[in-house]
């Protein structure tokens, strides 16, 4: 085999649990793949969610695939089974959601926004940081969003979400001064969402969290 | 048409035997690139051999179903279910033959950094059914279609010149012709072999 192709299965993929029952296997991010979104979510056990319910901001249309097992879909008002070879197209805005009508069903998911050049999207760093923190490694979660960070250091919403990583890990220092740096980006849109982010509750009697949002 | 089985995509077999499932097409995707194909019969092509140098595509191939066996670079792996091959580099050789009789393999691609952009050929693929049944009206309607996002398109315009030769819309297709071969070179040797253009071979302004 050469670096210009490699060959895998998507078992080989990391396996992510998220907060809630689905599991990402993050084909995009293990390839470097730079043209669109890609990746593979499963529901291990039937009845679990397999595609969260949610519309996708701004244009990103998706197609999804059932590779394995059945899903029941819905998409906008309507549910329906999809078997394995089940192609879903959801236009930007539409209500998506899967849940698993068998044990290990897989769905590939593709995803873009249409004459956009695509950008990898800094929710699958802080995704795969999560995991790891949930799983205990937070060193390793830590090397996950810095390289969101260091695609886009002057984005807000970096820097917001590592001051939430390290407010979960209990790294209070390092959170309140990524919070600030967060601040310094975007006051308007940090200061919509700290108000309810439970994620930030371990910093709220910390006296430098009240100076930061006063 | 938001959801469909692969089963249910249309079936454009392809002169070199692979058989072209468009998904893209299908739903009106613009967002990315993205075709199921499967083969004529079992030993037959499935994935064509060719390179992405043009489009400057990366390549995920995802066998859905079935075994292939892909040759990529000169180098042999055969494939089933779930597993993937991903050409980054757009100038090696990629194809693959079908092991089985339902093999199916879905082809995701796009050139990184940029918007993606139709490619041309999905529109010279869709108009084979028509060309292949003699409705030149309707293979000429595709291409325009195409080209309409696309008005420049070298390939595009040489294939409708193709079809309109056929149709017999002769000045349509001496105008498309001649714009081919001013915007690539290339054109004019191929439309000297070509029997598509043995209608319109002796007009006065076919290129020489």
């Amino acid at each position: 085999m050469s670096a210009g192709y490699e060959v895998l299965s998507i078992d080989e993929l990391e396996r992510y649990p998220s907060s809630s029952s689905y599991v990402l296997r993050p084909l995009r991010r293990r390839l470097g793949f730079r043209p669109f979104g890609v990746n593979v979510w499963v529901g291990e056990n039937q009845g679990d969610e397999v595609i969260e319910t949610h519309r996708e901001p701004g244009g990103t249309e998706e197609l999804y695939v059932v590779l394995r097992g059945t899903a029941s879909f819905t998409l906008g008002e309507e549910t329906f089974d999809a078997p394995v070879g089940t192609l879903v197209h959801a236009p930007p805005g539409m209500l998506r959601a899967a849940r698993a009508a068998q044990d290990g069903t897989t769905i590939l998911a593709l995803g873009a926004e249409a004459g956009k050049a695509y950008e990898p999207a800094a929710w699958e760093d802080f995704y795969v940081a999560h995991a790891h923190l949930r799983a205990g490694d937070p060193e390793r979660g830590r090397a996950a969003y810095r390289e969101a960070i260091a695609r886009e250091p002057d984005a807000w919403e970096g820097a917001y979400n590592a001051a939430c990583f390290e407010a979960l890990a209990g790294d209070r220092d390092a959170a309140l001064a990524a919070l600030q740096r967060a601040l310094e980006l975007d006051r308007g849109q940090a200061m919509k969402y700290i108000a309810a982010d439970s994620d930030l509750d371990s910093l709220r009697d910390d006296p430098r969290f009240a100076e930061l949002v006063r | 048409m938001s959801v469909a089985h692969v089963d249910e995509l249309d079936r454009i077999e392809l002169a070199d035997g692979f058989v072209w499932r468009p998904v893209r097409r299908h739903f009106g995707i613009r967002a990315f690139g993205v075709n199921a194909y499967s083969a004529r019969e079992p030993g037959g092509q499935v994935i064509e051999r060719h390179r992405e140098e043009e489009l400057g595509h990366e390549e995920i191939y995802l066998v859905l179903r079935g075994r292939a066996r892909f040759t990529v670079d000169g180098n042999e792996h055969e494939l089933g279910p779930g597993e993937l091959v991903f050409v980054r580099d757009p100038s090696l050789e990629r194809g693959a033959t079908a092991l089985d009789e339902d093999t199916l393999v879905l082809a995701m691609g796009g050139k990184p950094g940029e918007p993606h952009v139709v490619s041309a050929w999905e529109a010279m693929f869709a108009a084979v059914p028509a060309a292949n049944g003699g409705r030149w009206d309707e293979a000429i309607r595709i291409h325009e279609e195409a080209l309409g996002e696309q008005p420049d398109h070298p390939a595009l315009l040489y294939n409708l010149a193709c079809m309109e030769a056929r149709g017999g819309r002769r000045l349509d297709a001496l105008l498309h012709l001649q714009r081919a071969i001013a915007l690539d070179e290339k054109w004019r040797g191929r439309a000297l072999q070509d029997p598509d253009f043995t209608a319109i071979r002796g007009e006065p302004g076919f290129p020489a």
